[in-house]
């Protein structure tokens, strides 16, 4: 009994040693030879994220096709190693290690959302490796201190509704709402966008009447509605994904209270995918904070709605493939102006550098966490407009307050 | 007064709709053991050809059910004749691989055809209530509570009122004993398959009204439905029916009283309380395999 106890106890340090020595292994080749670049990449496309995973896989895709089309990354051809983790944070890291230390890729994409990155880019780190993602701008992402990590859209998640505070701001004292409601999807991602515009807005004076977290697995929204209807705030913004969004929204319809502003982080984002869910007459005036717009008149942007059209049977490119799109151009920046391939050197010549991508010009701290803005966008006749900043605004006109339900 | 009456209504009419969904997870456990994985597969799969038919024609969503429900229990008998029969006597386990794996199927082939997007059937009485006594009651859950109310009731009736109920239910009560009386083990089960199956057609029809769903979501319905299932006891229909229940009431007076971030929460916590006191169940039936073997 003893012996076997001890058996396992040293089969486990051994499988322990062996684990930690694969993880340390060396950095791959510094980038000389003549073959393609490999560039490893490992993304849910399965389980939970598979949504925004398969977005993200198509955005790299595109960029991988423009790259090539034009000669490829310091002339060598990009070949992408990409490999599913289905939504497991165990799996990413075994992924992660393997692409390092086995396959030995040249280069690293991040994956989707700030639970997978989160322990990803611990990996990338501890190997020595540049890892730009796309998508993970919860703030503990950058309370690492990583030198290699790279958050490849305009802000953190804190400073996403920036750009809607400071629009209720501008507006003349009457027009502001008095009162506001925030009902919080507990998530790393969607509850410091909201928690920080709770904070700002208290402070321009806007009286919060309603506020509660509710657990991921929450489908039924009718109490959390009705409470809101009681409170009867002016504004009701919402920290969601995407079936807590569209939940809420059909409950207050069903209430027949219609809020005089509502934000909702992510679920508005889905385009068709939300108008049709929530009927098209009521997204009327919805607000919401994105990294992206597709009539965008950011350099590249147009080439790259058109090459996703064409290789995606005609369908629009969502924000997740964007965004990936702008990560690999962060990355074919980097690698451009260094003129080779050492991670030390690219992650130094991003801390310092400023970039140009479809979603704006994006520049970093030393955590890694982008300095640029969001822009607030508006359902209007049932297509998305920006409305603010002004400078890239698509429209002048804005609705409010919100018409109530149709 | 009417805060606590809105609750205990919406607890009940959502509690009802779990209960549908869960019937046919019960019912196969009870009679096969086989614990049925890919029951929220099949719930959103139908959910999908619902919202395709509903979509394309403008049949309401609900009343698809009509041609669901066929059209599962046929897949149900083809599942069983062709892939479940074949682990007949094997372990519960070998059960949940199995079904694991057709739920992966599943969830692929909707991927590969429909696409991964987020899909919810929206007729014209999606964002409608009735409005009773100052309590407003969604008609998309009052309608799907409805039709829980009238396929539970048939089921019910289907299994205490005819010879093959009484064969179905012989069979989950005691294997043996049933074929001893001359009731085929092997048909049995597979009509009881396919009837468990058969539910998620009315059950993924009214699924496709109440809540967005995309092709993974199965892993939320089958956790929510094994939950219920275990709490009111393995096998037993009324079981799931007292399970939901709790699961709906739970949900909707929690986030009333309690505070929202309690509201699943509490759920569990009830089936760790009742599991305590009673291992198998509120109508589960212990057990007795050490007599049996």
């Amino acid at each position: 009994m003893l012996n076997r106890l001890r058996c396992t106890l040293l089969g486990l340090i051994g499988a322990l040693i062996a684990a930690s020595l694969a993880a340390c292994g060396t950095p791959p080749s510094a980038g000389g030879g003549t073959g393609p670049i490999t560039i490893g990449v490992s993304l849910p496309l399965t389980g939970e994220f598979s949504q925004p995973g398969k977005q993200a896989e198509r955005g790299y895709k595109v960029w991988q096709d423009m790259i090539n089309a034009k000669g490829g990354l310091l002339g060598r051809q990009v070949q992408l190693s990409i490999v599913d983790d289905a939504s497991s944070q165990d799996t990413v890291v075994a992924n992660y290690t393997r692409l390092i230390t086995q396959d030995r890729v040249d280069l690293l994409l991040g994956t989707f959302s700030s639970l997978l990155n989160y322990p990803a880019s611990a990996v990338a780190e501890k190997n020595g490796m540049l890892f730009v993602e796309p998508a993970g701008g919860a703030p503990r992402m950058f309370e690492q201190g990583f030198h290699y990590l790279f958050f490849a859209q305009p802000a953190t998640a804190p400073r996403q509704a920036e750009v809607f505070v400071k629009w209720i701001e501008s507006l003349p004292a009457d027009q502001r709402p008095a009162t506001a409601a925030y009902p919080l999807l507990d998530d790393p991602f969607t509850t410091p966008i909201i928690e920080t515009m709770q904070h700002d807005l208290e402070a321009l004076g806007v009286r919060t009447v309603y506020s509660a977290i509710y657990p991921p697995e929450t489908t039924n929204f009718q109490p959390v509605a009705s409470a809101i209807a009681q409170a009867a705030p002016d504004l009701v913004a919402q920290g969601s994904q995407f079936e807590d969004g569209i939940g809420l929204a059909r409950s207050l319809q069903q209430l027949g209270f219609s809020p005089k502003m509502l934000f909702q982080s992510n679920a508005p984002s889905f385009a068709g995918q939300y108008s049709s869910s929530v009927g098209e007459a009521n997204t009327e005036g919805v607000f919401y904070t994105v990294s992206w717009n597709e009539r965008a008149e950011t350099p590249l942007n147009a080439d790259f709605v058109r090459r996703y059209t064409e290789l995606y049977n005609n369908e629009a490119p969502a924000e997740d493939a964007a965004d990936a799109f702008a990560a690999a151009q962060v990355l074919q920046a980097a690698v451009e102006a260094v003129g080779r391939i050492d991670q030390k050197a690219l992650a130094d010549w991003l801390h310092a550098n400023k970039v140009t991508t479809i979603l704006g010009d994006l520049s970093w701290d030393a955590t890694g966490a982008p300095q640029s803005q969001f822009l607030l966008a508006q359902w209007q006749n049932g297509r998305v407009e920006i409305v603010a900043p002004a400078d890239r605004a698509t429209t002048t006109t804005i609705v409010h307050p919100k018409p109530g339900w149709k | 007064m009417t805060q606590l009456v809105q609750a205990l209504v919406l607890g009940v009419l959502v509690g009802g709709v779990y209960a549908l969904m869960a019937s046919g997870l019960t019912l196969i456990f009870g009679v096969m053991h086989v614990v049925n994985v890919a029951h929220g597969a099949f719930l959103i799969m139908v959910a999908t050809l619902t919202w395709w038919l509903w979509s394309r024609t403008g049949l309401d969503p609900i009343l698809a059910a009509l041609i669901m429900t066929p059209l599962m229990f046929g897949l149900g008998w083809v599942l069983h004749r062709t892939v479940l029969s074949r682990i007949r006597g094997s372990s519960v386990s070998m059960s949940v691989l199995l079904t694991f794996g057709i739920a992966l199927v599943v969830e692929g082939v909707l991927n590969v055809t429909g696409g991964n997007v987020f899909r919810s059937a929206t007729p014209e009485y999606f964002d409608e209530s009735f409005v009773i006594a100052g309590m407003a009651l969604p008609k998309p859950h009052v309608f799907g509570f409805l039709t829980a109310v009238v396929v539970l009731g048939l089921l019910h009736v289907v299994l205490t009122r005819t010879w093959t109920g009484r064969a179905i239910r012989a069979t989950s009560q005691n294997h043996t004993g049933a074929a001893l009386v001359g009731v085929s083990a092997a048909s049995t089960a597979a009509l009881a398959f396919a009837i468990g199956i058969a539910t998620t057609g009315v059950g993924g029809s009214v699924l496709s009204v109440l809540y967005p769903f995309f092709p993974a979501s199965h892993y939320d319905w089958i956790s929510r439905l094994l939950g219920i299932i275990v709490l009111g006891g393995m096998g037993s229909l009324p079981g799931a029916l007292v399970g939901a229940l709790v699961l709906g009431l739970a949900e909707t007076l929690t986030a009333t009283y309690l505070g929202l971030q309690w509201s699943t929460l509490v759920f569990y916590v009830v089936i760790m309380g009742v599991l305590l006191v009673r291992p198998q169940g509120i109508f589960g039936t212990r057990l007795r395999e050490d007599v049996a073997t």
